[in-house]
């Protein structure tokens, strides 16, 4: 009987030894670095102006997908990126896609110029704090998150897509 | 038995001191570990063997009992002063996330808006803790330290905002420099940071003087002071690119307008600890019982004596 209860109190210290232990094993469930460990998590929300001076949100596009694309006009990837994702806006809208192109951290008029001089139509919208690029973990621009209809990221990229990526990013996302 | 007692007591003070004075170095140190284990292997035996002269009954259990919480407290303080990371800073810019494995976390830094900034919050499976000052978190003490970090905002001569980048930051994309690094100038040590304005295709280097290291520069000034040094892409010095900048003052320097502004922001001191709930737990029954083992034992002893 003794003996019985001995091992009851062993096999309880020994739960407690591995509830104290155990912490300082775990691993992170998401690893991934960049945008791409956005996955799953929701979209951060923010007050923003666009290039008009209006104010925009992505608060103001739940239900639709939304391909939100960081950039800056001294970046070269992202001025080769920018006709594709006026191609990619054209083709989706219809479906309920929009595209979203952030300014991260130049003034509205530079924006406005280069937009203007690629002839490009989605809302441009200015990010002068750069906060999109800090809390989506930016590693260098352009970097492109897609956002569910729930507001949900959906995927993160870092770099410049090409358009049938941002066909296949898109295409199970979209409305039939 | 009064030998398990003052060895068991011994293993509890030393918990109970790193969770009044955490933090110190000789916590992890391995002679201190390897004796909290050794002592604890010694309260195992010398109980086995009290159990045996031990006459009362509830005083044996008593006893049973002592051993366990004080086993539990060396697995604690063990476990923390061997398995646990040395104690360090989390330094993070506004708006970025930062993962812990030993947290089983992210903590995320908030944004710097009006007034005062707001704590830092640490996210775990869909919960949000916010770390005011002091958190206890299981086996780690979280503090938030403030630091002193430096906000730039960078303009064309037009005007016009230009982007700011920090290729060997923590944070691509971000205007606030966190400062980590120090250097001697002029007999004082110095905080400074670097960052990038790639439509200019500049690079800057910022220095932080503190209000005290400021009244002590030539170009005597007060409160806090930024020297920005501007070069281009190669390296290169830029023309009239070095000078100093008071806090929320713009200056022009190698064609790029720059203001600093200095800020307080805070940083995660992580500090491990014994696990709190297992070491309070593992004292309270130590304490409990290590008393009620003297009581029933001393009891029983003149009765047993006087038959």
């Amino acid at each position: 009987m003794r003996g019985r209860a001995l091992w009851v109190v062993a096999a309880v210290a020994a739960a407690v030894a591995f509830f104290v232990i155990w912490p300082f094993f775990r691993q992170g469930s998401n690893n991934a670095v960049g945008p791409a460990g956005l996955a799953g998590s929701p979209a951060p929300v923010f007050d923003l102006l666009d290039d008009r001076g209006a104010a925009a949100s992505l608060a103001g596009y739940r239900g639709k997908v939304v391909v939100m694309n960081l950039w800056a006009s001294w970046c070269p990837p992202c001025r080769a990126e920018m006709p594709d994702l006026q191609r990619l806006y054209a083709r989706y809208e219809r479906r309920g896609v929009v595209v979203v192109g952030v300014n991260e951290g130049e003034s509205a008029q530079r924006a406005a110029a280069f937009a203007q001089s690629l002839q490009i139509r989605f809302p441009i919208w200015i990010d002068d704090q750069q906060r999109y690029g800090r809390i989506y973990a930016a590693l260098g621009l352009p970097t492109t998150v897609v956002v569910g209809r729930d507001g949900t990221v959906v995927h993160g990229y870092d770099g410049a897509l090409t358009y049938s990526q941002m066909q296949s990013a898109v295409e199970p996302l979209a409305a039939k | 038995m009064i030998a398990v007692l003052v060895l068991g007591s011994a293993i509890c003070a030393c918990a109970l001191a790193e969770l009044l004075y955490p933090g110190q170095a000789v916590y992890h140190a391995g002679w201190l570990n390897v004796a909290v284990a050794a002592a604890a292997v010694l309260v195992i035996s010398g109980t086995l063997r009290s159990l045996r002269r031990v006459q009362a009954g509830r005083a044996r259990i008593a006893l049973v009992a002592f051993a366990f919480g004080t086993v539990m407290v060396a697995v604690a303080v063990v476990s923390s002063g061997l398995l646990a990371p040395d104690n360090h800073s989390v330094v993070g810019a506004p708006g970025q996330s930062v993962r812990s494995d030993e947290l089983g976390g992210s903590l995320v830094f908030p944004f710097v808006g009006q007034g005062a900034p707001q704590p830092v919050v640490l996210e775990r499976g869909g919960n949000a803790q916010t770390i005011e000052n002091v958190r206890l978190d299981g086996s780690f003490l979280l503090h938030a330290v403030p630091r002193t970090v430096v906000a730039v905002e960078a303009r064309d001569t037009r005007g016009g905002r230009l982007t700011i980048t920090q290729p060997t930051g923590s944070v691509f994309l971000s205007p606030v420099l966190l400062m980590q690094g120090t250097q001697n100038l002029a007999g004082m040590s110095v905080a400074f940071d670097s960052f990038a304005v790639p439509a200019a295709h500049h690079v800057v280097k910022a220095v932080l003087f503190t209000p005290d290291q400021t009244v002590r520069l030539p170009a005597a000034t007060s409160g806090y002071a930024v020297l920005f040094d501007v070069e281009d892409d190669a390296g290169n010095e830029a023309p009239h690119g070095i000078g100093l900048a008071r806090d929320g003052v713009l200056v022009t320097l190698g064609g790029l307008q720059l203001r600093p502004h200095v800020l307080t922001y805070p940083a995660i001191d992580v500090i491990a600890i014994p696990d709190v709930t297992v070491t309070i737990a593992g004292i309270l029954l130590a304490l409990l019982s290590g008393a009620a083992a003297v009581f029933f034992e001393s009891r029983l002893t003149p009765r047993a004596a006087s038959q």
